[in-house]
């Protein structure tokens, strides 16, 4: 069931050069790049809807969904199985799109289309799932709750979604590829990506930050907590106890103190730990600090000579809970 | 002036004078420019929305055939048909030289390429997120058809005003393969040709009120349609 795409296209590889992309079912690759770096055209070969690609056996969300004329309704139930057509129903539903079902699928709005397209394209049984930028029209208090349900439909399927938000890449994909040019730059787990870039021109495609892993631990107001071997992370989520979660923050969140005191703040997130890595990115240096799990930081290098941060130095870390998304994995 | 009035008045007298040989050919020429209509239409726009769904080669190559074909001189499309049913042609044994189904077959052919091509390009037209939601669905071609026609519909009756304007307006081909016998294949434009010939001025122009009239009624019967389903939309 594994696919090793090579694609070019057009023939001479001009807008889109890709060797040995692997997808597998149960994985969800996040291609993430910047506009006209050929994700879309990407995804179309993949999806079949451009000449020249693999043409899977797919669902397909395109990028800017349309809807026909006719009933919202009429349109969720677009080559659907009547089985599959009832699992669209409930997910329009939880998605918050169910009580339109009757109106003219023109009355809605672009938001509303997204949902609708998004649930007659999760309900669909293809052993592919192909998205092309499937939370782009939502509101921001809607997306995680979305991508959360996303993750579950698409269940052991393999998908490829595409996306140009940090967030929703970390949210939704476990595995990342980051185009730039129509060229895959680099590949791998999407926490390795956005904390370890290949290259200056990864780092400065998607920034550099953390995503970490854990289980939700406990919950404050709008704040969860999650667990993560020894460390516990605080961030603005809503994830039952129990639950598997992840954490996202950018590295440029996170403030640096030496020695294992610090100073005191309001931050919520206090965590101790050793410097283990440098990486010198030209204006900015970006610091590898071993917590338990591995966290990176962002600092000048003026604040590097400051701190005196050698490898093995005690640093402290801090990072205000409002700067950390916690959502269901 | 007074020439003209003249003949004005003529033909409103000749109106006036609505006889049976006139109801007649008002009856021929509705029978045969709605069936070929009718025809056209079923045959060309679904012909149409096969051009406008794809981008092989095959239906690029249809596409310049329909659009040659909406080009095409009526007494020409007549002339080849003829040749076609001649008594020695290859269709000879049909005996359908000089008969009214000689003249709906005849504005079937003229009917076809317009109603393909107004459907085609109404489709070719739509934004290619439609076009992209449409192949991301995976319908059969059937499904997508119909998806596409209820889209395009505004389009649809656009083809149908179009495929009865082309068939109701021309003389040549109906000439050719109807022979505008009195009684038998003489329809509204074929008459007001006879009549002109004959100098039969206000006849002819009472011939040709009448045919305006009828286009007015069925196109403003399209035209009602296509906004009101516009309102809905």
């Amino acid at each position: 069931m594994r696919e090793k795409l090579d694609l070019r296209f057009p023939a001479d590889g001009s807008v889109l050069s890709i060797q040995g992309l692997e997808i597998r079912p149960g994985d969800r690759l996040v291609v993430f790049g910047p506009n006209g770096s050929g994700k879309s055209t990407l995804l179309r070969l993949m999806a079949g809807t451009l000449s020249g690609g693999p043409a899977l056996d797919s669902t397909y969300l395109p990028q800017h969904p349309y809807l026909f004329r006719g009933s919202a309704g009429f349109n969720m139930g677009l080559g659907l199985t009547t089985e599959e057509a009832v699992r669209a129903r409930y997910l329009a539903d939880r998605i918050g799109v169910g009580d339109l079902l009757e109106y003219e699928a023109s009355s809605l709005s672009g938001g509303e289309a997204q949902r609708l397209t998004l649930a007659r394209a999760l309900a669909k049984r293809r052993p592919w799932v192909l998205l092309d930028e499937p939370l782009s029209a939502q509101d921001e208090r809607d997306r995680f709750e979305i991508a959360a349900l996303i993750n579950s439909e698409i269940g052991d399927r393999g998908a490829v979604i595409i996306t140009h938000d940090r967030q929703e890449a970390a949210f939704l994909g476990n595995r990342m590829a980051v185009l730039v040019g129509g060229r895959v730059l680099q590949e791998g787990p999407v926490g390795e990506v956005f904390s370890l870039p290949a290259s200056d021109e990864v780092a400065a495609a998607v920034g550099i930050g953390n995503v970490i892993d854990g289980e939700a631990v406990d919950g404050e107001g709008p704040l969860t907590a999650l667990r993560a071997g020894e460390m516990t992370i605080w961030g603005v989520g809503d994830v039952n106890r129990g639950q598997p979660a992840r954490a996202v923050f950018g590295a440029e969140a996170v403030t640096l103190f030496r020695g294992r005191e610090g100073a005191a703040g309001s931050a919520r997130n206090r965590w101790v730990g050793t410097v283990t890595e440098f990486r010198d990115l030209g204006r900015l240096v970006e610091v590898v600090i071993d917590v338990g799990s591995r966290v990176v930081a962002l600092v000048t290098p003026g604040s590097q000579e400051v701190l005196q941060l050698g490898p093995g130095a005690k640093v402290t870390l801090t990072v205000k809970a409002t700067a950390v998304r916690v959502n269901l994995r | 002036m007074d020439f003209l009035f003249e003949v004005v008045g003529d033909a409103l007298s000749s109106l006036a004078g609505f006889g049976g040989e006139l109801r007649r050919v008002i009856g021929l020429t509705l029978v045969v420019s709605l069936l070929a209509t009718a025809m056209g239409v079923t045959i060309g726009v679904p012909l149409g929305a096969w051009i406008g769904l794809g981008r092989t080669r095959v239906r690029t190559a249809w596409l310049v055939a329909v659009n040659i074909g909406m080009g095409m001189p009526p007494v020409v499309a007549g002339l080849a048909l003829l040749l076609l049913i001649w008594d020695t042609g290859p269709l000879g044994g049909l005996g359908l030289l000089f008969t009214p189904s000689a003249m709906v077959a005849a504005q079937t052919l003229l009917a076809i390429p317009i109603a393909a091509g107004v459907t085609a390009g109404a489709i070719k037209g739509l934004p290619s997120s439609a076009s992209e939601q449409l192949a991301a669905l995976s319908l059969s071609g059937w499904q997508r058809g119909r998806v596409v026609l209820v889209e395009v519909w505004p389009g649809v009756l656009a083809a149908v005003a179009a495929a009865f304007g082309r068939v109701s307006s021309e003389v040549g081909a109906v000439l050719v393969v109807g022979g505008n016998i009195v009684g038998e294949t003489r329809v509204l434009t074929t008459a007001i040709v006879q009549e002109t010939r004959q100098a039969n001025f206000g006849d002819a122009l009472a011939l040709a009120i009448v045919l305006i009239v009828l286009a007015a009624i069925i196109n403003g019967f399209l035209t009602w349609m296509q906004l009101r389903d516009t309102r809905r939309a």
